[in-house]
């Protein structure tokens, strides 16, 4: 059976993900994600997330073309699915109900999307 | 697999639009990762990767990048990226959980004889771990320099049919012949290591201080020294910081310890209170490192110096010389160059200061160039006055660390068949309910892996425990390299490694059981094994017999040395060193007020003393007349007061010691070894000449005594009449050291109270000379306690199998009405034989050994049949012992157990 929740690394991963857009590949990802959270992570570490992330139906991929940085080597590039999409929205909701029914800071904040 | 060989080729046919010289991912790293990747992944990992190199090369340096590759290699390896052909044998995989569950049963279930094998393993991964560290640490030396292929020694090297020998001192001027007219030759710089002017301990304080502290480890240098040997300077210069005349570099530490938190460059310290010549501090060096030879905390300069050290000119071979040449200079070449040039421009020199024998030195002396490197161990064997490790000693240990590990492999072989036929019932049922021979053979290499990392691990903590006394013993700071990133990484492969090979062959056998048999309890295979199994106990105890031969020979050469007589009186002398620092007037002064004293039967003042830490002066001798016919021989020559012959209780043996009398002036006193060189049978009131035209006439010839290591022949000795101005030797007459020692105190305080007093037993001193043969015999020891208990434990796991396979012999026989020491005699006879076989063995390689060691010393003690038959005891004596405790069990058990399954 497969598994449909999201891990935290696996959230974080999806949303890189999307921020990168056409640039989504596993070193870019890693290096976004070293330099967003401050946190060293290995690209073999990405990858398998981004292998099981694809897995599960939340991501598709597709090899682009060749560049000489790479040494003429084509990327995986990678796209947040139709299902990823909903994945990422419930666990955003689900976290915003949790903060509206916090009391200390229900009235405080002001969350605009 | 195709596939990713193509990348590796498209990789170095397009080369990333060099934006790094010289930088590529490691190959390495690459392979292994193509290895184990799955083939479609490998273009988008190894462009993810390449990417990443390249940008941390850029930001960060190469090196990183490289290292960081081999990070994000390892890190690749997960199950989604494995080729699933390369890993498919999971449930193998998964097996090892339950093998090594089962290898942890297995070990708690025997607890005794688990930790006989793991223990034994462990003592003797500890000595491979510690000899290790030191034969590493001795091969070190020296290798840090940048521009390593370039710094040399320069020694003089003679061969003359048979006649060989390579020494280092030159003369002084021939650095500027050096300089001018050898341009392959960048840097010279002269060096004074032996014991002339300030070399060694001085008094040292500062320039307003009065307060003199005792420091050791000076020596002279030209300023061009601290370039060639790159040392590194905190403070001051490379170039000037010994240029000026009377500078000094000093050590950070001992900046820190006399100009704390400061930068000292510029202060002026006193040596000895001599106020007229102090040394200005020129620069602060890094410490110098344990691993190179060189070893002090203060660099004299020989620049400009009008007296002593710097000064002397072709008549006197006073300096080694150290030079760097420019690079890619052809070492045979310049070898060569130098016997040229000393042809052409150092002859003529060398015959206007009226040198002799310069034929015999165009004819056979030439120059070898020692490569820094080689200068600690030294095994081209060039005299020096430097300490130096012994090259033989290395290769020895490194030798008896391998001998040790195999032992302990062959052990942990013998101990893991040993007791098979517990074993050999789970081999049987696992049969039965289906397990394949190799998943067998996998459990057992699982097993004896597991086992070899247990005894990693504990060898490791054995070593760290005996690091400290190790390090006593062979006289190191070694220091186990845990925090190198290497350290862990090959000792876990090593007991991979180890636990494989030494597993491999019980894991063949025990999986060769035919479940029916071993189900029965049948386990056959005899006769063929026991041919290795004792030809390994005969190995073992032979190396016993070995060792224990050489460590009783070095500890009774080394008693010999302690009690022989040496032709004078170490006991009850005390050498009051440091008086350096005051007036000549006063000296005698402290003579005078010393002999008052009660308990103090006589004083010397002279810095020449038969042990270890006097001064050294030669010089050639011949008799009066015969200078420009005879060769000359070389002799020490020591200034001594007519108090000394009387203070070390040496003996005249003719003519007579020296008197006050001014005529005695030029008197000599020689030893009869110099005598014989002589060839004088008349000797008192002849006269001899040395190397500056002196004439002496000999009054007294005195016995011969050990004034060098006990090791060596006496050397031809002559004493001329002179004062000392450095130490003072008192003979004490009364058993009351601490009183006189008070005394002794207080009348130094008297005459100089800043300073405090240095003194030294002499005895103390004599046994110091003998440290290296004193540890060599301290290291002999613990390796044969090693090798005892190696060869204990092997025993053991032979008798423990033999017994088990005899089991039921035993058991039928008691029943019949043996008596437990005849079943004892029945089951130690076999082992008995074969002890007997090692010493018989091992007697005659021991005594060819011993002599071997003892060839290289003089004075040696007679090798008789006592040490034999006690290191034949002592193996015999052990041996029986370690068999009583299973063939006691065996023969006291009741046979009703054993036969109980027939």
């Amino acid at each position: 059976m497969k598994e449909t929740k999201l891990g935290d690394f696996e959230e974080t991963l999806l949303l890189l993900v999307g921020i990168l857009d056409k640039e989504a590949y596993a070193f870019r990802i890693a290096e976004e994600f070293e330099s967003q959270t401050q946190r060293a992570v290995s690209i073999g570490a990405v990858h398998s997330t981004l292998n099981r992330l694809g897995e599960k139906g939340f991501l598709s991929s597709e090899m682009s073309g060749a560049t000489a940085e790479r040494g003429g080597r084509r990327k995986r590039i990678y796209t947040i699915t139709a299902s990823g999409q909903r994945v990422l929205e419930e666990s955003r909701d689900f976290k915003m109900s949790l903060w509206n029914q916090f009391p200390a800071f229900a009235g405080n904040l002001k969350f605009n999307f | 697999m195709k596939n990713s060989k193509n990348h590796i080729n498209s990789e170095s046919n397009l080369p990333p639009s060099g934006r790094i010289k010289g930088g590529t991912p490691p190959r390495l790293a690459e392979k292994l990762l193509l290895w184990f990747l799955k083939d479609e992944l490998a273009e988008e990992v190894l462009g993810d990767l390449d990417e990443k190199f390249y940008s941390t090369a850029e930001k960060h340096s190469t090196r990183k990048a490289k290292r960081n590759y081999w990070f994000q290699v390892i890190h690749y390896l997960r199950p989604f990226a494995l080729k699933s052909t390369k890993f498919r044998n999971l449930t193998a995989t998964f097996m090892i959980g339950h093998f090594l569950k089962i290898s942890w049963r297995t070990l708690l279930r025997r607890k005794v004889f688990s930790s006989i094998k793991i223990g034994g393993f462990a003592i003797g991964i500890a000595a491979c771990i510690l000899i290790s560290l030191f034969v590493r640490h001795e091969l070190s030396y020296d290798k840090h320099y940048r521009h390593q292929e370039q710094i040399f020694r320069i020694a003089n090297q003679y061969s003359n049919a048979g006649d060989f020998g390579r020494w280092t001192n030159l003369q002084g001027p021939f650095k500027p012949i050096l300089e001018d007219y050898v341009p392959e030759i960048e840097l010279v710089a002269k060096t004074v290591f032996w014991k002339w002017g300030d070399v060694g301990e001085n008094h040292v304080r500062k320039q307003e201080s009065v307060n003199n502290i005792y420091e050791s480890g000076f020596f002279y240098a030209d300023p061009e020294l601290l370039e060639i040997l790159e040392i590194p300077l905190l403070y001051g210069d490379q170039k000037t910081a010994l240029s000026q005349p009377n500078s000094i570099v000093i050590s950070k530490s001992k900046a820190e310890k006399f100009f704390p938190g400061t930068n000292p460059v510029g202060e002026q310290l006193i040596l000895n209170d001599n106020s007229n010549q102090p040394y200005t501090i020129g620069g602060v060096m890094e410490d110098l490192p344990s691993t190179t030879h060189l070893q002090g905390d203060y660099i004299l300069t020989l620049k400009d110096r009008k007296s002593g050290p710097g000064s002397t000119g072709w008549c006197c071979s006073n300096y080694t010389f150290y030079i760097k040449t420019i690079a890619g200079a052809n070492k045979k070449a310049l070898e060569q160059k130098l016997v040229e040039i000393r042809d052409t421009y150092v002859m003529d020199l060398l015959a206007a200061e009226g040198v002799s024998e310069l034929d015999d030195m165009r004819n056979y002396r030439s120059f070898y160039l020692q490569p820094i490197a080689n200068v600690h161990l030294n095994p081209e064997e060039i005299g020096d006055y430097q300490q130096h490790g012994q090259e033989d000693l290395v290769w020895i240990f490194g030798g008896i660390a391998l001998i040790i590990l195999v032992l302990a492999c062959l052990n942990f072989i013998n101990l893991s068949t040993a007791k098979s036929i517990q074993r050999a019932k789970e081999v049987g049922l696992r049969k039965v309910v289906g397990s394949v021979r190799t998943g067998l053979i996998r459990q057992f290499l699982v097993e004896s892996i597991f086992y070899s990392l247990i005894s990693v691990i504990l060898g490791l903590a054995i070593a760290s425990i005996a690091l400290p006394t190790f390090n006593q013993l062979a006289d190191k700071t070694l220091v186990l390299p845990v925090n190198n990133f290497w350290f862990i990484p090959s000792l876990a492969l090593a007991a991979i490694i180890i636990g494989f090979i030494s597993g491999i062959y019980p894991a063949l056998y025990l999986s060769r059981f035919s479940p029916i048999d071993a189900l029965k309890g049948k386990t056959k295979t005899r006769g063929k094994n026991s041919l290795v199994r004792n030809g390994m106990v005969v190995f073992q105890f032979t190396a016993t017999v070995i060792l224990v031969i050489c460590s009783l020979v070095l500890h009774k050469q080394f008693n010999h040395y302690m009690n022989q007589s040496l032709g004078y009186e170490k006991d009850q002398v005390i050498n009051i060193l440091g008086l350096n620092t005051i007036e000549a007037s006063e000296r005698d002064l402290l003579k005078e007020e010393l002999l008052r004293l009660p308990g103090i039967s006589s004083a010397t003042l002279a810095d020449y003393l038969p042990v270890s830490g006097g001064r050294i002066t030669n010089a050639a001798f011949w008799n009066e007349g015969r200078k420009e016919l005879d060769p000359s021989f070389e002799a020490a020559t020591w200034r001594v007061d007519e108090d000394y012959i009387e203070t070390m209780g040496m003996k005249l043996t003719q003519g007579r010691n020296f008197t006050k009398q001014a005529s005695d002036s030029s008197a000599i006193i020689i030893n009869e070894s110099m005598l014989n060189q002589l060839l004088l049978d008349d000797p008192i009131g002849k006269q001899v000449v040395d190397m500056f035209n002196n004439k002496r006439t000999i009054i007294g010839v005195v016995k011969d005594f050990n004034f060098e290591s006990l090791a060596t022949n006496v050397r031809p000795l002559a004493m001329t009449r002179g004062k000392g101005f450095n130490t003072i030797s008192i003979k004490i007459s009364t058993n009351e050291l601490a009183e006189v020692t008070s005394s002794i105190g207080k009348t130094w305080d008297n005459i100089k109270p800043n300073q405090p007093i240095r003194y030294s037993f002499m005895d103390d001193r004599f046994e110091r000379m003998y440290t290296s043969l004193l540890k060599a015999k301290n290291i002999f020891i613990i390796f044969s306690i090693l090798s005892i208990t190696v060869a204990c434990l092997g025993l053991f796991a032979l008798s423990a199998y033999t017994v088990e396979q005899r089991s039921k012999e035993v058991s039928v026989r008691k029943v019949l009405g043996a008596s437990v020491s005849r079943l004892f005699t029945l089951l130690a006879k076999d082992f008995i034989k074969l002890i007997f076989i090692a010493i018989v063995i091992g007697i005659p390689v021991g005594w060819a050994l011993s002599e071997e060691i003892l060839q290289g010393m003089a004075n040696t003690i007679d090798l008789n049949w006592s040490i034999f038959l006690v290191s034949a005891l002592v193996a015999f004596g052990i041996a029986l012992f370690t068999i009583s405790y299973e063939s006691v069990r065996a023969a006291i058990a009741n046979p009703a157990e054993k036969l109980r399954s027939e």
